[in-house]
């Protein structure tokens, strides 16, 4: 129990008050996001997926799938590639350069994106101009980059939205500290749970529930998430300058270290399946691999894996390009190891719960979904403790088009995406998501503001959306997508899992629906908040 | 946060803009007097994990502290920070 005293309750009170009235709707957006998030490749794995599961991530092959690439773009497209997996584990290669954009103010990536079949090793898709351009035309993973990036920076462009979503984490963090000081009691707070119909005291004893339980792992996120959007938006240009002078070149040295003497004369590269098989026998699945100066002297080859069982901290291997010999593992900055490049390390199984493949997953999408709760809880909370200020009343029907609106949107989204991908829409993908979100939010706004009782307002958006996600599982198969039979047994585990996911997920906000208007009214239905605050 | 109506407004600058602008020249600062460490990263990569750990320190003291004495504090810590990045540009200058 923490003695504070009164003034200083208070102050903790006005901050987490105030702090999630002003920020509240954003962070409950950047969470929920984030939260569905956590599932991104295997939301483009069950969207777009191959026939059948495949194998491995790289198979045998993978160097032939590059090589044949490699023949096949300009000269100076050799300078880098990166190859990563994509949506249901094709193979994605843009070998590229560093070209000064139009606007002349900054360089921009401009080169040749493959896409492979991994098993057959055909190109599925191949598509060349800027970075912006190849992205405006390429199709697979945009669902789960469509996600990220309102997690990310909001689709506000960056560095303004890398600093949003910042400041969003640092008023996370504030209501972890100033919610962690005000508890009275953190055990009892825990567990205490008043069912004592709709007033204001079993709502607070929800939200503090849920807060209680979930606060580590809130702080964690708000630490870990807030260090991702501010590093990038301006701590890191801002270290730069100081520590380094402005010297771009030197910070690069010392993070990556000295590039090996420029060499343009040719040589062979050695067999990359056999750097993957290294890696593999290491008992690491590969995750992405970068090739610097293809096919020069001075090629470098790194491959970086997924954590192995039990470990943490993802690591990365370098390895000779024309030798193939394995030059042992690159730490994530610098040369050598190093507390800094630990902590840096550490951050991202810590904010993406990946360490642990399904299992840590699932763990940090549950937490996650309670965050979001706590947001609603918390809104609603503050709004049924002012029922009788009308103003506040605005509140509570933009906290309820939140709530419910936005998912119902990702789900437009989703639905675009597979139109898209079968034919139905045509047009660039993300253009369609966007505006499949946009008015579907659009529409929800609209009925959160004319609907006359609140309740009517969450009743409609609740039933839209457990009709809408069951309906996207309809989609997909009508579509064309595979049925459960042939995903079940073509072992599409994402597939399966995420329509069954769907449709419970409808099944429980229809018959959650159904008997609420089944059961008698609590209070008498007013226009001021008769929101179920434990159920948002 | 009782007080005057300046007071109130004195505080909100200062624990909204004057604190993330603390933070950013703290942070940036720490890089110049913090060990490197073998691999000469630490110095600089610790002070960026570290930010979000150093905007909360600041944010709870301007606004739980007598609001004289976080004003002070805070401006002596920032000043001494942006004096050492003004020192060390000017020396990288020469």
């Amino acid at each position: 129990m923490l003695k504070l005293q009164q003034k200083t309750t208070q102050t903790m009170l006005a901050l987490h008050g105030w702090g999630a009235v002003i920020f509240g709707l954003l962070l409950y957006w950047v969470i929920l996001t984030g939260t569905i998030a956590v599932f991104a490749d295997d939301i483009n794995d069950w969207a777009s997926p191959l026939p059948a599961a495949i194998t491995e991530t790289f198979p045998l092959g993978t160097d032939a799938m590059l090589r044949k690439a490699a023949a096949d773009v300009a000269p100076e497209y050799l300078d880098e590639l990166i190859v990563f997996a994509t949506a249901g584990g094709r193979i994605r290669a843009f070998f590229h350069t560093h070209a000064e954009a139009e606007d002349g103010e900054h360089p921009e990536e401009k080169g040749v994106l493959f896409v492979f079949d991994p098993e057959s090793g055909d190109i599925l898709q191949r598509f060349e101009g800027t970075q912006s351009e190849i992205e405006a035309q390429s199709h697979y993973g945009k669902l789960g980059h469509f996600l990220v990036e309102w997690h990310v920076q909001l689709h506000v462009p960056s560095p303004w939205g890398l600093m949003l979503t910042g400041i969003l984490g640092l008023s996370l963090l504030v209501a972890c500290v100033s919610g962690f000081a005000m508890h009275r009691h953190l055990i009892k707070d825990a567990f205490l749970r008043r069912r004592r119909g709709g007033d204001v005291l079993s709502h607070k004893d929800a939200h503090v529930m849920a807060s209680t339980w979930n606060l580590p792992f809130a702080f964690i996120l708000a630490f870990t998430g807030s260090f991702y959007s501010l590093a990038g938006a301006f701590a890191i240009p801002a270290i730069a300058m100081v520590a380094f002078g402005g010297d771009q070149e030197k910070l690069i040295e010392t993070v990556q270290g000295l590039p090996p003497a420029e060499d343009p004369r040719p040589a062979e590269m050695a067999n990359i399946d056999t750097m993957l098989e290294d890696v593999r026998a290491a008992g690491h699945r590969t995750r992405f691999l970068t090739v610097d100066h293809w096919g020069r002297q001075d090629a470098r080859i790194s491959v970086f894996p997924w954590q192995a069982e039990g470990e943490l901290l993802p690591k990365g291997y370098a390895f000779d390009a024309q030798t193939g010999e394995n030059l042992g593992e690159k730490p994530a900055l610098g040369q050598s190891p190093s507390l800094g490049s630990d902590l840096v390390a550490l951050m991202g199984p810590l904010h993406f719960g990946n360490f642990a493949g399904w299992l840590s997953k699932t763990v940090w999408f549950a937490l996650g979904f309670a965050g979001a709760y706590v947001c609603i809880s918390g809104l609603t909370l503050w709004v049924k403790r002012r029922e009788q200020q009308k103003t506040w009343q605005y509140l509570l029907r933009a906290t309820l088009w939140s709530a419910w609106g936005l998912p119902l949107a990702l789900v437009a989204a989703a639905a675009a995406y597979l139109l898209q991908q079968a034919g139905v829409l045509a047009g660039a993908v993300e253009p369609l998501m966007f505006k499949a979100f946009g008015l579907c939010l659009a529409l929800s706004g609209i009925l959160a503001g004319i609907v006359r009782r609140v309740t009517g307002v969450r009743r409609i958006l609740v039933i839209s959306l457990g009709l809408g996600l069951c309906a996207l599982v309809a989609l997909r198969l009508l579509l064309g997508g595979p049925g459960w039979v042939s995903a079940a047994t073509g072992g599409l585990t994402a597939v399966v899992v995420l329509d069954v996911a769907l449709l419970l997920g409808g099944a429980w906000l229809l018959r959650r629906e159904w008997r609420k208007t089944l059961a008698l009214p609590e209070e008498p239905l007013i226009d001021t908040g008769d929101m179920e605050v434990n159920t948002p | 946060m009782a007080g005057t109506r300046t007071e109130k407004i004195w505080r909100f600058v200062l624990a909204g803009p004057l604190v993330l602008l603390a933070t950013l020249i703290i942070m940036a600062g720490s890089s110049l007097w913090l060990p490197e460490g073998q691999a000469q990263v630490n110095n600089f990569v610790i002070p960026v994990v570290l930010l979000p750990a150093i905007w909360a320190v600041l944010f709870f003291y301007s606004v739980l502290d007598r609001l004289g004495r976080a004003s002070v504090v805070i401006f002596i810590l920032t000043a001494v920070h942006a004096a050492l990045i003004a020192q060390h540009l000017l020396q990288a200058q020469q």
